[in-house]
């Protein structure tokens, strides 16, 4: 399994989704996670972890000999946003000698480090950012060298940063590629994105024998968007981990409405606000928490105040895991107006915290929170009316939780974790 | 040849803590008290304590002849008897030589007399008392705080009882007329306006340590030149205490300069005057017609610093909002509390401004940017709401 954020280094619901299947999975099959970066102190049962970050001289010295990426050729003739990249790219003058002993043969290995990209990897927390692209190709490298080596039936990659090395590991193996789509840039960038991620993506479906989108949205959108053949496509809903739910009270008089994620366009954050200024509009006994930060986050704290809404909207910036239990903690109606959603975990986290979810139908958690109110992300009056039904009318809220728990009983990493196996089963050759 | 009218502002905010969303009905202490003792030690070191002493000597080495005028708000006066009684206490003793006027400002430096006149008087009648206990002293003649003036206001001062109110001498109302007399608003009977000659301020508030300007370095001597050519009756040198020693450092020659400075305007033979004794002494040369609401503050001399983005006009309006609410509760503290965010620093600290003016704002502002400015404001004042039942 090829992998990019996961406990504890992660930066969203990506790292949160691979050990919750990873986990399920182990109890089904042998796995291997291939990680940009592991903590060595982090365990989970049955799972075997390679960090590029922390590699053995064995696997520094077996890397060392193998080929460059196949696949390199390849996208090179079809996009020239890789051109750069592939210039920075180093040749493979950084071949170790087995010949040197003691502390030079340390000093050789930093050096091929640095020469293969692997050191990108070693500072924690710095997985994206401006050398993003560079991590990328370093770590198809790595996976690729270290999967060679290995014996394996499957590749399993995570989102479009392994999806080069997955695609450079089948070129080299042969095996079968099931591709794992959390995202697309098309949910981050907007339909109108191309460039290097669009293209990686694009190719590496084409490439995959099995497509798994985390919903039955994203899927129409491999599909549609992307021109992916539709029976390589088999959406698996992601499961929630229990949690320790809570409630506490408020401190202040107001019903809580909450928005949970990164201030940007995809999570329709411009919405949000404009869903509270139409409640405020109707009734005053109600504060809203965007919790979260985003490149979005001064502009719409500037036009909250221009609605008149600041007193009523506040912004907590980010938040650590217990301050957003906290919050959860008080919370009296989630509101999910995402403009695209693959699938949107925090909305069953709220559901774990008996809150009911307003979610918009580009989501792909509404397809398991079958009797949630939604309403399509730009229909701010709907939206409205939901919030307002919830949190006036008891009995409404009432059954709302009641609905909600039974569609959260249907959304476990086991069931994904079987239909995930059903799903490999149909990629290998049938048993002698 | 003009008199020198030498006024120096003393203030200093009460700045919010970190008053997040999890506090919001939970945590009625809203200030930073440790942020705003630890700056009003430090400015109290580098400017109040040693520039109070210079003032004191140089009345006393030239008796008659060296006039201040000063006013603090209300707000740094508290700050002052609740964390520096010995700073107080030197401001007392410089009043105390008689060579100083007081005058009167809002206790709270707001910016409330638009929303509520009541208000405002309200303010003004606290500082007056607080004067009154402190120094002794009962001030006729009026500032605003960040020196903000028009028309109305001027009448609506006049009505309070004041003799005169000091104003930016802003060139367009002005329309090639000199700053250095004496004015009337159309709005009132017979209160007088002093205006703030914004060159000759400007160069020892702001210029006179800039290695750039043309003028430096600048020496007593050249400046008193300077007083002597612009003419008039008075020339009204307005600044903030703060320049001397804190927002001009020690190491650029400031106190040396104002040590000198006395000397050098006798040798030209230029009085130093009170803005009492210029009532006395000059009559309003004509009509100041000022339409607009004008200050001392950034290139625009307008209200923008504290008024030129929505987070200021929400920030402001909704604080404002609360009178009723506030005053119902018959809470001294409360209101105590809610006045104090009235203080105009926490809307300049939201000013979205660039530039030069950009930079002034950032020196001052104890956040990282505006918009935290802004909501840290709206958290505290979100439980002021809750505790008024709003």
């Amino acid at each position: 399994m090829l992998g990019w954020e996961f406990p504890p280094l992660i930066n969203g619901g990506l790292g949160i989704a691979c050990l919750g299947l990873g986990r399920a999975l182990a109890k089904h099959v042998d796995l291997t996670f291939i990680l940009p970066q592991t903590d060595p102190a982090y365990f989970v049962d049955q799972v075997n972890f390679i960090g590029l970050n922390h590699l053995t001289e064995q696997d520094l010295e077996s890397m060392s000999q193998t080929e460059e990426l196949r696949t390199f050729a390849e996208v090179d003739l079809i996009t020239a946003n890789l051109q750069p990249y592939l210039d920075a790219a180093p040749e493979t003058s950084g071949r170790v000698s087995t010949e040197r002993t003691g502390s030079e043969t340390i000093t050789q290995y930093e050096k091929f480090k640095e020469e293969t990209g692997l050191a990108l990897f070693a500072d924690k927390g710095t997985l994206y950012g401006e050398d993003v692209n560079a991590r990328v190709v370093a770590y198809a490298r790595a996976a690729a060298a270290l999967a060679e080596n290995r014996d394996f039936d499957l590749i399993h990659a995570h989102d479009w940063m392994t999806f080069l090395a997955g695609m450079e590991i089948k070129a080299r193996t042969g095996k079968p590629l099931v591709l794992h789509v959390h995202s697309l840039s098309y949910d981050r960038s907007g339909p109108e994105a191309r460039g290097w991620v669009f293209e990686i993506e694009k190719q590496a479906m084409e490439a995959a024998d099995l497509i798994i989108p985390v919903s039955h949205y994203t899927g129409t959108i491999c599909s549609g968007h992307y021109g992916i053949k539709e029976s390589k496509i088999h959406p698996v809903h992601n499961g929630a981990d229990p949690v320790d739910a809570f409630r506490a009270e408020k401190t202040f008089p107001e019903k809580l409405v909450l928005f949970l994620g990164r201030v940007t366009g995809q999570k329709g954050p411009r919405f949000f606000l404009e869903i509270a200024a139409k409640v405020l509009e109707q009734n005053r006994n109600v504060r809203f928490v965007m919790a979260g930060t985003g490149e979005r986050l001064r502009e719409l704290i500037e036009y909250g105040a221009f609605r008149d809404v600041g007193d009523r909207l506040h912004f907590t910036g980010f938040l650590t895991r217990d301050k957003v239990n906290d919050l959860l903690s008080m919370t009296d109606v989630y509101c999910m107006p995402s403009v695209s959603e693959p699938f949107g975990l925090s909305a069953l986290e709220a559901v774990q915290f008996d809150i009911p979810a307003v979610i918009s139908k580009q989501s792909g958690v509404a397809e398991v929170l079958t009797k949630a109110r939604k309403a399509d992300y730009w229909d701010v009056e709907k939206m409205a009316e939901h919030i307002i039904e919830l949190i006036f009318d008891d009995e409404a809220h009432a059954e709302a939780v009641t609905a909600s728990r039974e569609d959260q009983r249907n959304c476990t990493w086991e069931q994904a974790a079987l239909k995930v196996t059903q799903l490999y089963t149909s990629q290998l050759p049938a048993e002698a | 040849m003009p008199d020198l009218c030498l006024y120096f502002q003393v203030h200093q905010p009460n700045r919010l803590k970190n008053y997040s969303f999890f506090d919001i009905g939970k945590d009625p202490f809203y200030e930073d008290d440790e942020l705003n003792r630890d700056i009003l030690s430090t400015v109290s070191d580098r400017c109040y304590l040693p520039a109070n002493n210079l003032f004191t000597d140089l009345i006393e080495a030239h008796p008659g002849k060296v006039k201040l005028t000063m006013s603090l708000s209300g707000v740094v006066l508290e700050q002052l008897e609740h964390h520096r009684p010995d700073v107080l206490a030197s401001f007392q003793d410089l009043v105390a030589t008689g060579s100083v006027e007081l005058l009167c400002e809002t206790y709270y430096h707001s910016l409330c007399y638009r929303a509520s006149g009541k208000e405002f008087t309200r303010q003004v009648e606290k500082q007056m008392a607080t004067i009154k206990r402190l120094f002794d002293k009962t001030p006729t003649v009026f500032r605003h705080a960040e020196l903000i003036y028009f028309n109305e206001l001027a009448a609506f001062v006049e009505e309070l009882g004041f003799k005169a109110q000091l104003a930016e001498g802003i060139d367009r109302v002005l329309d090639g007329r000199s700053p250095n007399h004496l004015y009337q608003s159309p709005n009132v009977e017979s209160m007088k306006t002093i205006l703030r000659n914004n060159i000759l301020s400007d160069d020892v508030a702001f210029r006179f340590a800039d290695p750039h300007w043309e003028g430096y370095p600048l020496t007593p001597k050249t400046y008193a030149g300077w007083v002597k050519a612009s003419g008039g009756d008075l020339a009204g040198i307005f600044l903030d205490y703060e320049t001397i020693g804190e927002h001009i450092e020690r190491s650029t020659g400031i106190f040396k300069f104002w040590k000198e400075l006395p000397a050098a305007l006798e040798a030209e033979k230029i009085a130093m005057t009170t803005p009492t004794e210029a009532l006395e002494n000059y009559e309003s040369a004509g009509k100041y017609d000022c339409h607009e609401i004008t200050s001392w503050a950034d290139t625009a001399k307008d209200i923008s610093a504290w008024r030129s983005n929505p987070m200021q006009e929400e920030a402001k309006a909704k604080i404002l909002s609360l009178e009723k609410a506030v005053k119902s509760h018959d809470n001294p503290e409360l209101l105590h509390q809610w006045s104090k965010m009235q203080t105009s620093d926490h809307f300049y600290y939201m000013c979205t401004k660039g530039g030069t003016d950009g930079e002034v704002h950032e020196h001052f502002s104890p956040y990282a940017s505006p918009y935290d400015a802004y909501l840290n404001f709206m958290n505290a004042l979100s439980d002021l709401q809750v505790r008024v039942g709003l």
